[in-house]
Parts: structure tokens; C-alpha cells; sequence
């Protein structure tokens, strides 16, 4: 169910403007409507920060930046239940006090806690580049004793793919040009891939030879500041010494965070909550009017709680604010934001409809019909005991791990839906497909879905369906007379009565019904046509004809819930088989566990899919009003 | 089996393996467009998922063709 929603406005002289905003954040039950969206808009000027609000605002809106990236450099060690009485009490300091705070806390740990992030930075990243190093060196340790060491000389390293090697040749004689014999240059192929090469060259003529190089497009490998002096192997060997201290070094960088986030963390959680909060509160200056010395603040909130914000607005600013609940107009119900209010069983379906959109305002929260009947879709679909209570276990496996509000929300919906599918597996007489026939000689309580009982299987389909698709009318036709709109009303009549009429033929035709009734059901259905067309104007005589067909083709739509199990049984059916194939048992064994966890997964993604699609497209489409906007109250950002 | 018997049963497969087809090519189009609006607009999933679903009406029909066949040639043998 939608919640019922008021419109409040409250009127108060300036003065009291700030402590009336804080009260209403801290009670966090009302969303504010922009002044100018108000009916009295011309009457008021709109409030907006003065000069030092503005800077101050500025003030706030950097503190809150910097505690943001302190608490992201410092490991969270924070006592939740401390930190919310804390959070209560800081709540009511004045701004500047906070602002003061804030600034020491910034200027306390600041420096501190950056210069040990930046530490722990360059350790990584000096961590990393000695790996990297570290497995290139050791491709030409194999040059390494052949390299002269003479002072005044530079060496310089290269790792050349190995089918290119034969610019080596090319890079020797261009060498030989520009140095004569004063240099050396060896190679070596170190792997199948690459090749490696050490030149030795005056130092005076570095820059001549790295100008070579990059005009062969050979880039040679830059040691580190500290390695560049010493050989190879020495190299090596302190760069494992340096990578044994890193960790260590780390660590040490570490407890320090650590310590700084249990003395400071809490501080800074606290200080950059507050503060957002006192930044939403001036956002939320400009949508409120004002006459000369008064202010005007409205907005939507819960009937229910109309009567606790009087009197926590009584009790913190005081009786001088005229706090009245304002009727509602035609056109403003467009405007009221929506809040889903159903009891806790339904309650995790309510994302799968803001999935697509919010119901309007005043219209028929779908929620409950979906929490009924998307169970049973999924069951009827997977209908399988064994894979019914592989889903509750993973839907218990979710609702113990989780803490999201979201993944819960799935858990609880995957909880029903196993249920479902153990209970449409027991009708069916499916465990693993047939197996559960094979080994304990489980038989179907209702029907086999099989080759032999597919018509009633079809026909269980369309019989689903076409009560699904009727509700649907119904309930559309009683929210188009509730809603007085007779277009809605004369379109979803017709297509009611059309529906009926084809299936009233139809069973005719299949000889459930006398012949004698033909006329009837033909009437009914040129009735139902001409109702539907009558509001599409003249193209109706066209249109209406095209929307009956398609009223078939919805029910018929039904017939997933048959062909996507039938899909899953046979899969299973494979996965059976395949472990008879094979002659080794454990390889039979796992191949067969292997489809058959395929075949849920498919199984469990598919029947959600098209147990949703079934109700986004062919339910929900005969009487769902969507288009609200969800109800977003001006509240405290928590801690 | 005699030729109208495996005629029959070739229609069948055609029915659903045609629809299958052209559901495909659908989904696919729609696919890599909702995919593409996604990462623009993520609040889109509920209605790209719809649409997503939309074409696969056309196999479900092909199946039911193909299943009304399976039963005329049962019904016949």
C-alpha cells in the first residue's frame, strides 16, 4: 500500500528559521517542497545565503572534503553505539563550534595521517617497481659477468622481443659509427621471447647513445637513482633485501594508521556528519519563502506523523510557529511523492516495482499482487524438489551473510521462491528431473511434465494466464470508475469483454460449451471491440480489432510458465543421462553435477525473468499508474 | 515413419528454431542498445529488462506451434 501523505505548511518569523530547519532534520520525517512549486509562490521572495553564509557554507563544504579523505586514509575502529549518542548530542552544537572543532582535527591529523598514507603509497609503489625490476634483472643476470666495470663508463640494459633481435646488428654498427671502439655490446636470447643486451659506453657520450636508441625505438631499462651505480648481481641482491624490509616497513606504517583511527575515527565520522548535515540544512534555505519577517516552509509528509512534528516543533522552537496542514488539490496530487508502506512478508518486493517505476500517487500499490503471485510463477517454472532446496539454502546462505537492505530483499523473495518450487517439484514428481523416480520411485502428485501430459500442462498455462490477465482488468477497470476517467473505463471494459467473449468461443470450439451459444460470445465480442475502439477515435475501427488479438497474444504469453520448465526438466534430463554414459563413475558424477548446477542457475535467472516480465508486461500494463516520485524526507545523514 | 510424418516433424522444428532465430537477432539489438543506455542512465534496468523480454514472446509462440504439431502427430500415430 501507498502511505497516505499530507501537505504541511509552516509559517514562523526569520530568527526561528535555523533551530525550525534543525528540528526537522533531526526528526527527519518531512521532504520539502521548493517555494516557487507553491500556489501562494508570488506572494513570497525566496530565501537565499547572504555573503558570509555563503562563505561560511564554502567553509563547511572543504571541512567536510577534507574529513572525508581522512576517514578514507584511517582504518575505521569506530564504536557504533558511542558514536550515535555522541551524534545526538553534537547534533545540537551551534555551527561554529563545530566549524572550530572541525579545523583542529584537520590541522591535528592532517599532516600526520597524510605524510603516513603517502608512505604507505611509496612503499607499494616501490614494492611494485622492484618485482617489475626484479624479474627483468634476472633475464640479464645471464650478461652479467661479461660486463666490464670501469669508471667513467655508463652502462645501459636491454630487453629486445626476440624476433626482433636483429636490430642488435643494426644498433652494434651505428655504435661503431658514432663511438669507433670504445664500447661493448653484448646479447643473449634469456627465453623463448625475449632477448637481452648490455651496452658499455664512455659517459660523455650518453646522450648521443640514448638518442640512437630512441631513434630505433629501443627504450632502455631505467634502474632506480640507488641501483644505478652497482652490477647486477649486487643489484639483485639488494633489491630482495629491500623487498624482505617492505613488508615490515608496511606493517609498522600500518599500526601507526591504526592507532591514529582508534584516537581520531570516531571524531572524524562524527565531525563530517554533523557538518553534512549543516550543509543540507543550508541547501534547503533556498527552497524556503519569506515575507519581511516571516518565513514559509511546506512540504509532504506521512499523516501519521503530522502530529509528532507539531509537537516536536512546539517542544524545540516553541508555540510562536503556525504549523497547518494544507487540503490538497486535484492538480497538486501529481506532485505527491510516494512512500511504499507494506507489512514485512511483502516488504522485499517492494524493489522489484520501483524496478521499473513508483506508482502515482493515489493509485494501486501492485506490490502485494507481485509478492502473491511471482513465488508461484518462479515455482511453477522450476518445479523441482532437489533445486527448490539448493534455492532456500542459497536464500538462507544470502540472509545470513548480508547485511544490505537490497541483497536481503532478494534473500527473502529467493526464500519463497524455493518454497514454491519444492511444492511445485512435489506436484510434478520431480527431484533432479526423473531421477527422483529413478531412485526412490517418487511419483507426481498432480501431473508429469512430460511428453505424455503436455496438453494439460498447456492448458494448466493459458488457465493461469488468462486468470492473471482477467484480475489484471478487473482490477484496472475499478481504478479507471474509482478514478472517475471514463476513456480508461470504456477501453479496459472492452477489453475485458472481448476476452471473455474468445475465451467463451474458444471453449465452443473445443466443445466445452453448446454450439447453441455462439451468438452470444460473437455479440460480447463485437461489444468488447467496439467499447475499446470508441476512445481511440476514428482509428479505433482499425486499432480495436489489432488490441483484441493482442489480448490472445498476452495469454498466450502464459505458455513460458510451461515451455521454460519443460526447458529446465529435459536439462536435467541431459544431466542424468550424460552420468549413465560415461563407464567412470566419479567422472559421470561430475559432469552430472556440473549440468545439473548449470541448469539451476539458468533455471533460477530465467524464471525470475520471465515470472517478472509476465507481470511488468502483461499484468501490470491492464491497471498500473506509474509516475510518482519517491518520497525523499529532509533527514540527518547518520553516522 | 512415413514422409508426412517426417515432414511434420520438420515444421515443428522449424517453428521454434525460426522464432528462435529471430528472437535472438531481437535481443541482440536490443541487448547491446539497453546495455548502452545503461551506463548513461542505470535507473533504466526495470524497463530495458521489459523490453529485453519483449521478443522472447515470439519463441514462446513458435513453441506452442511446434507443440500443437508434436500432439497432431501423436494424436495421428
Amino acid at each position: 500500500m501507498l502511505l497516505p501523505m499530507a501537505k504541511i505548511r509552516i509559517v514562523g518569523a526569520k530568527e526561528k528559521l535555523d533551530t525550525t530547519l534543525c528540528a526537522i532534520q533531526r526528526l527527519g520525517v518531512m521532504q520539502i517542497q521548493d517555494v516557487a512549486e507553491q500556489p501562494q509562490a508570488p506572494l513570497l521572495t525566496k530565501l537565499s545565503l547572504d555573503a558570509s553564509a555563503v562563505e561560511r557554507r564554502n567553509e563547511i563544504s572543504f571541512l567536510v572534503a577534507r574529513l572525508g579523505s581522512l576517514a578514507a586514509m584511517l582504518p575505521q575502529a569506530i564504536n557504533t553505539a558511542d558514536l550515535s549518542r555522541r551524534y545526538d548530542a553534537a547534533s545540537l552544537m551551534p555551527t561554529e563550534e563545530l566549524i572550530v572543532d572541525a579545523r583542529r582535527v584537520v590541522d591535528e591529523l592532517g599532516p600526520e595521517s597524510q605524510a603516513l598514507a603517502l608512505r604507505r603509497d611509496q612503499l607499494q609503489a616501490e614494492e611494485a617497481s622492484l618485482t617489475r625490476y626484479q624479474a627483468t634483472l634476472r633475464k640479464l643476470l645471464p650478461l652479467a659477468g661479461e660486463i666490464p666495470q670501469l669508471d667513467g663508463y655508463e652502462t645501459v640494459a636491454l630487453l629486445i622481443e626476440r624476433r626482433a633481435s636483429g636490430v642488435l646488428d643494426l644498433v652494434r654498427q651505428q655504435l661503431g659509427e658514432l663511438l669507433g671502439d670504445r664500447f661493448e655490446l653484448n646479447a643473449r636470447h634469456v627465453d623463448d621471447q625475449t632477448t637481452a643486451a648490455i651496452v658499455v659506453f664512455p659517459k660523455e657520450q650518453s646522450a648521443r647513445v640514448n638518442a640512437l636508441l630512441g631513434r630505433e625505438n629501443i627504450s632502455p631499462l631505467r634502474l632506480p637513482q640507488e641501483l644505478a651505480r652497482v652490477s647486477l648481481t649486487e643489484t639483485l641482491a639488494t633489491m630482495e633485501r629491500r623487498l624482505a624490509e617492505i613488508p615490515r616497513e608496511m606493517a609498522r606504517v600500518d599500526d601507526e594508521l591504526r592507532e591514529l583511527g582508534r584516537s581520531w575515527g570516531s571524531t572524524v565520522a562524527l565531525l563530517r556528519a554533523v557538518l553534512t548535515d549543516r550543509l543540507r540544512q543550508m541547501d534547503v534555505i533556498g527552497l524556503v519563502g519569506a515575507t519581511r519577517y516571516t518565513f514559509v516552509l511546506a512540504g509532504w509528509i506521512a499523516r501519521r506523523d503530522v502530529k509528532k512534528l507539531k509537537d516536536t516543533l512546539a517542544q524545540e522552537v516553541g508555540h510562536e510557529l503556525l504549523v497547518e496542514e494544507l487540503r490538497v488539490s486535484g492538480e497538486e496530487l501529481k506532485q505527491v511523492p510516494v512512500a511504499l508502506a507494506n507489512p514485512p512478508p511483502v516488504r522485499p518486493f517492494e524493489f522489484l516495482v520501483r524496478l521499473i517505476a513508483l506508482p502515482r500517487y493515489g493509485a494501486l500499490d501492485p506490490t502485494p499482487l507481485l509478492a502473491f503471485f511471482m513465488p508461484i510463477f518462479f515455482g511453477v517454472i522450476l518445479g523441482d524438489i532437489a533445486y527448490g532446496i539448493l534455492l532456500l539454502l542459497l536464500a538462507g546462505l544470502v540472509l545470513r551473510t548480508s547485511r544490505r537492505p537490497v541483497y536481503r530483499s532478494i534473500g527473502q523473495v529467493l526464500l519463497l521462491c524455493g518454497f514454491w518450487s519444492v511444492l511445485f517439484g512435489v506436484l510434478f514428481g520431480e527431484f533432479l528431473g526423473a531421477l527422483g523416480h529413478q531412485l526412490f520411485g517418487l511419483k507426481p502428485v498432480w501431473m508429469e511434465r512430460s511428453g505424455a501430459t503436455l496438453k494439460a500442462l498447456f492448458v494448466f498455462a493459458l488457465a493461469v494466464g488468462g486468470v492473471h490477465v482477467v484480475l489484471g482488468f478487473v482490477l484496472g477497470i475499478w481504478e479507471a470508475f474509482r478514478i472517475r476517467s471514463h476513456k480508461e473505463l470504456s477501453e479496459r471494459l472492452g477489453k475485458f469483454i472481448a476476452l471473455i467473449a474468445v475465451f467463451w468461443l474458444v471453449a465452443i470450439v473445443a466443445g466445452k460449451l453448446p454450439r447453441d451459444l455462439t451468438t452470444p460470445g460473437t455479440v460480447a465480442l463485437i461489444i468488447g471491440i467496439v467499447l475499446l475502439s470508441v476512445p481511440m477515435g476514428w482509428l479505433g475501427g482499425l486499432l480495436g480489432p489489432i488490441e483484441t488479438l493482442g489480448l490472445v497474444s498476452n495469454v498466450l504469453s502464459y505458455l513460458r510458465l510451461a515451455a521454460i520448465g519443460l526447458a529446465s526438466f529435459y536439462l536435467a534430463e541431459v544431466a542424468n543421462r550424460l552420468y549413465g554414459i560415461s563407464t567412470d563413475v566419479a567422472i559421470g558424477t561430475v559432469v552430472a553435477a556440473l549440468l545439473h548446477a548449470l541448469n539451476l542457475a539458468i533455471g533460477i535467472v530465467s524464471a525470475s525473468i520471465q515470472s517478472l516480465r509476465l507481470h511488468y508486461v502483461e499484468f501490470f500494463t491492464k491497471f498500473y499508474e506509474s509516475g510518482g516520485s519517491p518520497f525523499r524526507p529532509f533527514k540527518q545523514s547518520g553516522v | 515413419m512415413d514422409l508426412t510424418t517426417g515432414l511434420l516433424a520438420i515444421g515443428a522444428g522449424l517453428a521454434v528454431g525460426l522464432a528462435a532465430l529471430a528472437t535472438g537477432l531481437a535481443q541482440g539489438r536490443i541487448g547491446s542498445a539497453g546495455v548502452g543506455a545503461l551506463t548513461e542512465k542505470p535507473e533504466l534496468f526495470g524497463s530495458i529488462l521489459i523490453m529485453l523480454a519483449l521478443p522472447e514472446t515470439l519463441v514462446i509462440l513458435g513453441f506452442a506451434v511446434a507443440s500443437m504439431i508434436i500432439l497432431l502427430l501423436k494424436t495421428g500415430a
